[in-house]
Order: C-alpha cells, then structure tokens, then sequence
C-alpha cells in the first residue's frame, strides 16, 4: 500500500491543527502539521518542506491571524503570493484538498472555492457571512450529503444519509453577490458541487439553529468542479469516536464517529 | 503635600530618580505611598527604608517600584498566607507532581494534569472586555509555563441582579454591560487561541453590583518528562523574553488589585488594565510547547502581576541564583518608557525561558518561524542579588531575600456566623408550579446557553461531557464537563465547580465546606471520582475582622473536608478587597475540582433517558434551607445552611462511583439549587420526557437544598442491585414518563407541562440580556 503524506497547514492563529492532524492518523495514515513558512522557505533549513511532496492538503479551523480583516483573507493572501502555482499545481493534480471551518473560508479566499471557471479564480466569488443570529454558534449540526456523482471525500458517505459534525463559527453563512445569487446557486448545483446541507432530525432541510447560520440553500460544504477540493463550515474532527458526540449517551453505542469517513474517504482516494 | 525636596533627578540621559527615604518622616512616607501607587503601609515603607538606610544609600525608582509589586498583597499573600497554610497548604496523598504557578497532579503513568483558577475582578470592574479576556490569557500562562499544553477553560463569573433597576455604587456600570463585556471578552479570547471553555457558572446577587467577580481557571497536560519548574537551571543560563512587547498598558495592576474600588478607579487605574492579544498568545503557545519537548529550556515562567519585577526574581531565586538584566534590550510597543516602568508593566501574552547558552540559537530560530519575538535580555549569576542596567549604568540592585520575603500578617479576624443569630423568617410560598417555574426562570437557576453556545467548547475535539447534556439543540445543564485529554487513550478528566456565596454568607465555614461538596458530587454525577481542587477565594477588605473572618472560616471548611477526602489542593488564588463603599461582596470561595474518568465511555450525563425507568434519590433531605434559592426568592431570612458530614460524603461517593461502574445508573443529576425539585426538571428537560414523583413530605422539602444528594435513574430489571449497593439513605421518588412533571405530596397534586418548564428556564436569560 502506497505511503500516503498529509500536509496540515497552519499559521498563527490556526487553532483545529492538533484535532485534524489525529483524523488523519485515525485512518491510519502519518500527518505533518506544517507551518506555511516551512513551504515558503522562511525557517531553518531542515524544516524546509516542498508542497509537492504531500498527498493531501488540510487546511483546518480557527482563527488565521485572528481573522482581523476578514475570516481568512490573510492566509489566503499569504498563501497566494508565495505559492500559487505550488497550490494550483497540487489541485490540478487531482490531489484532494480539504477545509474545515476556518479553512473552508481560506479556500473561498482563495478562489479555489466554488472556482465554477478554472481551478482558481483571481478574486473570490462567494462569501461565509456572519450568522443571522449575529453570534459565534457552537452546536451540533446534523447534515445530509447531496452529492449525485463521486467524489475524494464521500465514497464513504452514501448519497441521502445524515451525519453529525457539530459546528463552531461565527461567519459561516455561504452567499453570493446579491444579483447573480440565484444564478451562482443554480450552477452550483447543476455542476454537483454541493456536498453537505443542514438539516434536522427528521432529515429535513430546516431553520436555526439546525442551520447556525441562515446559510444559502441550507449550504455547509462544497466541493470544486472536480470534486477534489472540499469546503466545509462543521467540523468532522472533532467527531472521530462516538463519545464526543452529543447525545451519545442516549443512542446505540458503536466506536467509530461520524467524522471518520470523510478522512477515510480521502485516503483511499490517494491509495 | 510636596515631596520634591526627597526626589533626586540622576544625570543620566533616561528618566532615573533617587528617592531619599532616610529623610521621609512617617507622614511623608505614607504620601510617597499613594503618591506613587505602591500600595504600601506605613510599616511596610519604615520597613524599605530601614533596609536602604542600612545599604548606606537611596533606592532607585525602580527599586521602590519593585518592591511594591512584590509586596502586594496580590504577589506576596500577606494576610491570607497564615491562614491558608493552617487549613489548605500541605495536604498530600503522593500524586502532587508540581505546586508551581500551575498545581500538576498525576494522569497516568506518563501524563500529569495541570489546574489553575484565579481571579481577574478588578479589571473587569472597569473594563469588562479587556478584564475577562486578560484574565483568560494569564490563567493560561500559568498552565503553559508548567510545560503543560492548556486543553480547557472554566470561568464562574458573578455580577448584580440583571434587572437592577437602582441606584449604583458610584463608579460601577451596570451589571447587563458587565455580563456582555465579559462574555465577549472571553469568547473573543478563548475562540481565538483554541482552547474550549466548557464549564462555567453565572451569579447573581446584589452584592455584586460594585464589584464583579471574574473568575477564570485552566487545565492542562503535560508528559511528565516535559513538566518544567518555574525556575532558571542554574548559572550561565540565559534569560529570554518572548512574545508581546512591553508598554505602559497595565501598570500598578497587582498594587490596584490590592485596595478596594472607588469611584476613582475608572479614572486612576484604567491603566491597570492590560490589553489581551490572542493572536499572539495562539503562536506563543506552539513555540513555548515546541522549545520545552524538544528539551530547549530548562526552565519557563509567565509575566503575569509585577511584570519582569517578580519573573526574573521568582525564577533566579527558586534555581539559587541571581541575575544581571540589561532593562534597555527588552522589545517595547512605544518608546519613551522609563525603567521602572518597562520593569513592572504587566503587558501581556509574555513568557520568559531560561536556557543554555548551545540552545538559544535554535529557541530563538523557532521563534522566528512562528513570527513571536524572543530577546535575550539577561543571564544568570551567582549569587542572590538581581541587577539591571540601562544602557550600561547600573539602575536597580536589590537582594533577592528582602525582594521576596514580603510581610507576613496575622490581622485581626472576628468570626460571625449569621445564621445562628438571625432568626429565621419563613416565606410564604405560593402553589408548587409557580414556585417551581419560578425558580426555573431564576437568572442563577436559568439555562445558561445563551453564554456556552457562544464559547467553542468542543475545539481539540476532546469534550465528551459538554455544557449542555441531553437531545441535540434541546439539552439540560451537565453536573460536570468531562474531556479526553489524549486522542490514544480513553481516560478523561472530569471538572466541575462549586461555589454557594450565599450559604457562605450566612455561614462561612458550612459553605466553604459546601463548596467542596458539590464539585465533588458533581464529579460523582458524570461518572469520575474527584482527585484534586484548585481555588479562588475572593472575600472582602482583610483589614476589617469580620471580612478575615469570613475568609478564615471558609478556609477552614474547605480544607476540613479535603483533607478528610485527603485530596490536595496544588494551586490557588487569594483576591481580597472586593468591596465598594457599599459593603463586600458574599465571601465567594469558588472551586474547581477535577476528578479522573477511568473511561470516558462508560459517563454518565443527567438527561433521563427511558419512560418507565424509575427514579431515586440518594441521600438525606433535611429542614435546611438559609441561603436556598427558594427563601432568597421569596424573602425568607435567616435559616440553617446545609451541613455536610465528611464521613457520609465520603461513603455516598465510593458507592455511588461502585453502582455507576457496576452500570446500574442511566442518568443522575446532583441536587443543588432549587433543590430536588429542580434537579428532577433540569433531567426532564435534557431528555424531553416527563416524570411523576411522591414524596411524604410537604411540597417544599423538595426546595430544600441539603448536600450530598444526587437523583437517578435506573433501569426497573436492575433496581435490586442498585439498592444492594447502598448503605446510603436512598428514597424511591417516582418514574419517567409523560409529557409533564407531576409531583404528588400528602396534601397536595401538581402538574407542570414540559412546555412551560423549557420555556421558562430556557427563555429567562436571553430574556433579560435582550
């Protein structure tokens, strides 16, 4: 079985590293937490690491320069300006990359995200606005992949299933531009970009605090055309066993979290 | 009154002033005192001057300063240190791996575990964002520099009535912008560095209404081979400073924590406030962690109260040395300051690490690559003085021995315990549903989810137990949080807190020990067993008797019973002076116990789970009721503040721990405010299920809030076994069902709907916080 090599990006403020660094090593696989100046070059040389090198990318949650400008617009800039072409290149690849919470605003920043026109878009098209409630919302979300076709982080999760990832965010509402709104969210969808929406216990697609956050179409997760880079504001991480689970004292209990099979999902991918 | 004639400009090209004590007279040092802030009686300044005059010469302004940091009540514990060492210090049952400024207890073979609470009222007094937000990043350091990484936050938070509508203690601000200030100030602070905050407490009572209280405590792991002393490995070490940089934010904050708020405050000493930086402080974290596991430092400390006055001190002292420090080369966020100041400011999201001279390269590369700042500023020597200069000339030499052995008071203490002089004043209670959706929507019984749902309290991915416990987005309140500190392995820490300021106000000692009770019957209720505490005693102005009193008598309670427990207390706080012109606040002893979770899998949380299963009550309801939810909300007086016999709580849980292990146990919830009553809401709330209970007693013994009592829920087929497992007083209350709370008692019946309870408890915070 082929050695797979996850990179887990982070800069100050990146604050989910350790959590997604032991998804990843849950599914069996040896991650790298790796600070951006180590791809970039500026550190002591034997900490020096080449993008290239690494199967997966994560970009996980928290507060990237403490989100001071916007919700990670500063790490997307840094990233831009020296890596561009690394990032592109590792996209086109065919790798698979994945944003959690305050990487899946990075990812938008970035224009990789919904990048509906090429791998990645000169200036971002979309948004993660804050919350209707106006609040920072830490609560369990549950979510139903909608996927129709295959794609890197969902050959584990059945199309129509719900699963468990429990959100903590204050700007996590996905929008477009005002007029092209309804024009974006169809091409969205025609293109099968759209991978996870809130829904409630029922499996109904539902208001807060179901949704946390008034987000478009019920949206928590979106993958590129390509379906090889995936966005998402609820984080699988933190539901790897079933006893950080909300409500796992009352239900059947089994080991696994629902978290585990997006990681597992991309691993295989990669194998 | 002018003191110029005894301020000596020196020629230097920096502000440098020699202070001529030897000619003060005692009138004149009482006014250099105020003067300058220092926060100093006239005893202790004879006591300065007395040593300059035998050194043959003037201190400095530097020198003065410093040592008013390191007297401070707030540094040096002066009139709580006597006390605490009778009742507290010292109990140890051989698992204390650490009394630093973190305690470090042992996990398991290879992990200790890391508790700190501590107190950060009088900032929050005046700026309620930046005081809570502070206070979280200095409770984090305090973990931090024990080598440990910080994994949780807790921070009981207490404040005037939210519906205050009178007249405020000059000077104060209203409780409902103190509660937003502070809830934001952490939110914004523990958010961003990615540490959950996951237990907590919020209190109300008028005697808050001058004087918050911001408590906020940090827990932590740490491998044991990582733990570090907060000290310098020995000569030849260097001395680094990393992180902020140093301004005038925060200057005088230990000598204003040590005096009582006025209406001056706002003006004197809001720039006492420190200025928080989580994005900072997030790095600062990482690079601490990474230098000390790759076995960089020998030694790490925080720069909390007094700043680099008492670090470099307090470090060099603990490793037998001394040290040289060029004042001129630590980082600064503006110019301009003098050396005094830089040496006492309290700037935050600072560290200092003391290594060898083959390391620093390598420490101070990493560094870089997190982009935090580290400085060599100084170096260790022989010897027991501290010596700084700036830009060469020498501006500070102080003997380490008279720097650190700060005054020691035994201070007069009249002890007075209320509830046995006022006499008891029953309330007339209206019908049971009333009194009991009442208390439901009482602000101190009240869901507190408008305040948890805005902290990450799951970041790390390890919080198995969390606030809110029960069905999605419909839960109850959680006795204890429980969190998985290691992603290989399935033992947890349990952390819950106890504090009742009320019972301490009508009877200090029974309270103090009623505090200890309860964290530890709320561990007990998750499944953990507890093992050790950390405090934050915040009492009242320690020079009038009655307040010391108070303090010594709550002091003893608590440590009566955790030495009966033999469970240590490895850390502390002491915040005294909180008092207004108004009066003091309730002797508030708040703490946090920890307990250890063999198996996370296996806790138990408090949400009832299945209709027909039946429903216990373990343990003794008694006629007590001073200081009760119930007679505060009907204005009853006096009353008897629930006792706690050690013996009986020591018994209760060692068999409740076995029946839980045994698994006979399917949720239970501790009794505590509002009394059995309410617990048994609380449950049905958590599982959306109703429940009927009997009792033959009147209606409002269920509001009686005696201590060690939890309710349970067990499974009909194992109730035999259940009961075979207890010596303990045990009483069949009823059993699940329904879509209401139905409570049957001699004379009367009562019917609460699910509805109504949720809507009430639910509904009363969001309410008055609009």
């Amino acid at each position: 079985m082929k050695h797979v090599k996850v990179c887990v990006l982070r800069i100050e403020g990146t604050n989910c590293e350790d959590e997604a660094a032991t998804a990843f090593a849950s599914v069996g696989v040896s991650p790298e937490k790796v600070h951006l100046k180590q791809l970039l070059g500026q550190c002591p040389s034997d900490l020096k690491r080449d993008l290239g090198s690494y199967d997966i990318l994560m970009l996980p949650g928290g507060f990237s320069a403490g989100d001071y400008v916007r919700a990670g617009a500063i790490f997307a800039a840094r990233m831009k300006s020296g890596l561009k072409k690394d990032i592109v290149r590792f996209v086109e690849d065919g790798k698979p990359v994945i944003g959690v919470c305050n990487g899946f605003q990075i990812l938008v920043e970035l224009g990789l995200l919904p990048a509906m026109d090429g791998t990645m878009s000169e200036a971002p098209e979309a948004a993660l606005y804050t919350n209707d409630s106006g609040r920072f919302e830490c609560r369990p979300t549950l979510l139903k992949q909608e996927k129709r076709g295959k794609s890197v982080f969902t050959s584990q999760i059945p199309k129509g299933s719900v699963v468990m990832y429990p959100s903590a965010h204050a700007e996590g509402k996905l929008m477009f531009p005002r007029a092209q709104q309804k024009k974006m969210l169809e091409r969205l969808l025609e293109n099968d970009q759209v991978v996870f929406r809130y829904v409630d216990p029922d499996g109904e697609h539902a208001g807060y605090p179901w949704c946390p956050n008034g987000s478009l179409h019920n949206i928590a997760g979106i993958c590129n055309p390509a379906g090889n880079v995936l966005g998402m504001m609820p984080h699988p991480e933190r539901v790897l066993k079933r006893e950080t689970h909300p409500d796992w004292t009352r239900v059947k209990w089994k080991e696994d979290g629902d978290g585990l099979s997006i990681f597992r999902s991309a691993v295989q991918s990669v194998r | 009154m002018a003191l110029d004639h005894l301020f000596f400009k020196r020629d230097v090209p920096f502000p440098l002033v020699d202070i001529d004590l030897a000619k003060a007279t005692d009138a004149e040092l009482k006014v250099l005192s105020k003067d300058m802030g220092l926060s100093l009686s006239l005893d202790e300044m004879r006591r300065i001057r007395d040593h300059f005059v035998s050194l043959k010469r003037r201190p400095t302004d530097v020198e003065l300063e410093s040592i008013a940091q390191a007297w401070s009540e707030h540094c040096c514990y002066k009139s709580s240190k006597v006390i605490l060492r009778e009742h507290i210090f010292g109990i140890d049952n051989g698992k204390v791996l650490s009394r630093g400024d973190a305690g470090v207890m042992e996990f398991d073979d290879e992990y200790g575990y890391a508790l700190r609470i501590e107190s950060h009222n009088h900032p929050s007094a005046i700026e309620p964002y930046g005081g809570a937000a502070t206070g979280i990043g200095g409770i984090v350091r305090d973990v931090l520099c024990m080598g440990a990484q910080p994994i949780a936050l807790v921070d009981p938070l207490f404040f005037g009535p939210l519906d205050h509508k009178g007249e405020l203690p000059a000077g104060a601000k209203t409780p409902k912008y103190l509660v937003s200030g502070v809830v934001a100030g952490i939110r914004d602070y523990g958010n961003r560095i990615g540490i959950p905050t996951v237990c907590g407490g919020l209190y109300f009572d008028e005697s808050y209404l001058g004087n918050c209280l911001v408590n906020v405590g940090c827990v932590g792991i740490v491998k044991k081979k990582d733990l570090r002393n907060n000290a310098v490995g020995g000569v030849g070490d260097y001395l680094i400073l990393c992180g902020g940089r140093t301004g005038r934010d925060g200057i005088h904050g230990v000598t204003f924590a040590s005096a009582e708020l006025s209406s001056k405050s706002e003006d004197e000493s809001r720039g006492a406030v420190q200025l928080g930086d989580p994005i900072t402080k997030e790095p600062l974290i990482h690079a601490c962690l990474e230098v000390n596991s790759l076995g960089l430092i020998n030694g790490m400390k925080d720069l909390g109260g007094g700043g680099l006055s008492c670090v470099v001190g307090e470090m060099a002292l603990s490793g037998g040395c001394g040290a040289e420090v060029d004042l001129d080369k630590v980082p600064l966020k503006e110019s301009g300051l003098a050396p005094w100041e830089v040496w006492v400011s309290e700037s935050q999201e600072r560290m200092m690490l003391a290594a060898s001279e083959k390391n620093v390269k390598r420490i101070l590369d990493l560094f870089a690559m997190w982009d935090v700042d580290a400085t060599v500023i100084g170096k260790v020597v022989p010897g027991k003085h501290v010596t700084l200069r700036w830009q060469g000339v020498q501006v500070f030499q102080v003997d380490l021995d008279f720097l650190t052995k700060g005054p020691e008071y035994c201070r007069p203490c009249k002890i007075e315990t209320p509830s046995k002089t006022i006499k008891e004043v029953r309330p007339l209670l209206p019908d049971t549903k009333t009194v009991l959706l009442d208390l439901l929507a009482d602000p101190n019984i009240a869901s507190k989810e408008w305040v948890f749902r805005m902290y990450d309290h799951e970041v790390r991915g390890g919080t198995v137990v969390k606030p809110a416990s029960g069905m999605m987005n419909l839960g109850g309140p959680s006795d204890a949080t429980v969190i998985k500190p290691l992603p290989d392995r399935e033992r947890g820490l349990a952390l819950a807190l106890g504090v009742n300021p009320w019972f301490c106000g009508l009877d200090a000692y029974r309270g103090g020990m009623a505090s200890i009770d309860e964290a530890c019957r709320n561990i007990i209720a998750v499944g953990g067993y507890p093992d050790s505490f950390t405090d934050c005693l915040n009492f009242g102005n320690p020079e009038k008797p009655e307040r010391l009193g108070e303090l010594k008598q709550a002091v003893a309670g608590m440590g009566d019973l955790a030495r009966f427990l033999n469970l240590p207390v490895p850390s502390g706080n002491v915040s005294l002076y909180n008092e207004t012109a108004k009066g003091s606040v309730l002797p508030t002893p708040t703490v946090l116990g920890l307990g250890i979770v063999e198996d996370v899998r296996r806790c138990i949380t408090t949400d009832l789970k299945k209709e027909g299963n039946l429903l216990f009550l373990v343990g003794e309801t008694k006629e007590e009721f001073g200081g009760s939810a119930v007679y505060r909300r009907y204005g009853a007086k006096g009353g008897v503040v629930p006792e706690v016999i050690p013996e009986r709580l020591k018994r209760s849980m060692d068999e409740m721990h076995a029946a839980m292990k045994k698994g006979l146990i399917r949720s239970c919830h501790d009794v505590s405010d509002g009394g059995i009553a309410i617990a048994v809401a609380e449950m049905c709330l958590g599982g959306d299920i109703g429940a009927e209970i009997k009792t033959n007693y009147e209606s409002w013994y269920l509001f009686s809030e005696s201590n060690t009592r939890w309710i349970v829920e067990v499974e009909p087929s194992k109730e035999k076994e259940f009961l075979g497992c207890l010596t303990i007083p045990v009483t069949k209350l009823g059993k699940i069902g329904g879509r209401s709370l139905r409570i049957k008692t001699e004379v009367d019946r009562t019917r609460i709907p699910l509805k109504e309870m949720r809507k009430a408890w639910s509904g009363a915070l969001p309410k008055l916080m609009g």
